[in-house]
């Protein structure tokens, strides 16, 4: 399979995990944690193996290295390793608006204050992350009653 | 219990207003971010660093929420538990950040956010977040009026009076002058040779008219007329109900003046 196809394939499976992520406060019963399961751990696991399997068989013979910026843009002239590179995205930002969701719901978040972040995280990873981490300081964990 | 009621503890701001503190505590750490990119970015408007303007509407609105959370412990807590309040603040707490995050994103996309009506989408969206700015105003209104209605506050008369209307004024004051503000073509009255040439922090015009020295005294009514009242009944308790009408008018006056200078073309200082 061309890494074109791969791409969208693994864009597709994102985007299916945030479309989840983004709905599972909404579900009944347990299935908001099955939700979560699905979106920040089988999705990312799968894009995961995905990113070592493109590793294994392509960084051998691509040009540059993580030891400079000048490296770091060799390596991403190559299709695969950019590939590689924005499946780790993918799967990274899943896991942390898994960890979002999950913050969320322990701490009595209200979901129009997480809607906003979730979408941050799905765009712009880190912005999100360190918006997710400030909520986290303002909403305290519930103790059990 | 002056000593008490006084006390600006964390906890006790938290326990009083919760949404208020929450949302107070989120955009003072969403400085760190925007203090980092002014240090990054080359980009500048009117001489000085584009990210400016975020970062003074970030701390002049973690200063009014936390202002607003210190009074709300003279709010009788019933106001804060019905349907309609909480509706309304959330209202008001939205216009917050969406008024922020209109600024900050101007900024980032190297353009105006006030007075821009380069495209037919920043116009508009200008005219939306002047409603966003009177709502998020209006909030001190409705504190001010329930702490003036409120006949359990535990306060001196005179100093119960100099929060209540430090906080209802604060509105009619700031629409006064910031209305008049919108309504221009710009926050300076006259043409500067050089905008750069400003008081320090404050960056107000040192060569011609600038409205926001009215508009940022008619915003700190909320805090000014309070603090006179609390230095009134703290140094003078026999005239504080005097002192105390005294010091509001004086300050209306004081906003009002600097209003007509400014419209006169003139500084605030040279």
């Amino acid at each position: 399979m061309p890494p074109d196809t791969l791409f969208q394939l693994a864009t597709m499976a994102a985007l299916a995990g945030w479309l989840l992520l983004a709905v599972a406060r909404a579900l009944p019963g347990t299935w908001p944690d099955r939700a979560i399961l699905l979106a920040a751990r089988a999705v990312p696991a799968i894009l995961s193996v995905g990113y070592t399997a493109i590793t294994l068989a392509h960084w051998s013979s691509s040009p540059g290295g993580f030891g400079s910026l000048t490296d770091v843009m060799a390596l991403f002239t190559a299709p695969w390793l950019t590939l590689a590179g924005w499946v780790h995205y993918l799967a990274f930002d899943l896991i942390v608006g898994g960890w979002a969701v999950a913050q969320g719901r322990s701490r009595g978040i209200p979901w129009p204050v997480m809607l906003p972040v979730l979408a941050l995280t799905f765009l712009f990873g880190p912005a999100g992350f360190i918006a997710a981490l400030a909520l986290t300081a303002v909403y305290p964990e519930r103790t059990p009653a | 219990m002056t000593a008490l009621t006084l006390t600006a503890a964390p906890n006790r701001l938290f326990s009083d207003a919760p949404a208020l503190m929450r949302l107070s505590v989120l955009k003072a750490l969403a400085l760190l971010p925007l203090w980092a990119a002014m240090a990054l970015d080359i980009r500048q408007l009117d001489g000085v660093s584009i990210w400016l303007k975020p970062v003074k509407f970030h701390i002049a609105l973690v200063i009014y929420l936390l202002t607003l959370a210190f009074f709300a412990r003279f709010v009788p807590q019933t106001l804060f538990r019905r349907r309609t309040y909480r509706a309304y603040q959330a209202a008001v707490l939205t216009a917050i950040v969406a008024e922020l995050i209109w600024i900050g994103g101007a900024a980032a996309a190297g353009t105006t956010s006030h007075f821009n009506d380069t495209t037919p989408a920043m116009a508009i969206l200008y005219g939306l977040m002047g409603l966003a700015a009177t709502l998020l105003t209006s909030l001190s209104l409705v504190l001010g009026v329930a702490i003036l209605r409120n006949p359990a506050t535990g306060l001196a008369p005179a100093l119960h009076r100099a929060i209540g209307w430090g906080l209802t004024l604060t509105l009619p004051l700031t629409l006064i002058t910031a209305g008049t503000m919108s309504a221009s073509s710009g926050h300076f009255v006259g043409t500067p040779a050089d905008p750069a040439n400003a008081i320090w922090l404050l960056g107000w015009s040192r060569e011609v008219g600038d409205l926001r020295v009215s508009h940022f005294l008619a915003t700190h009514t909320l805090h000014a007329v309070p603090v006179a009242g609390w230095l009134a009944v703290r140094f003078a308790p026999a005239l504080a109900g005097g002192l105390v009408w005294g010091a509001g008018l004086a300050w209306v006056a004081l906003v009002l003046g600097t209003f007509a200078q400014a419209l006169l073309g003139l500084p605030l200082i040279r």
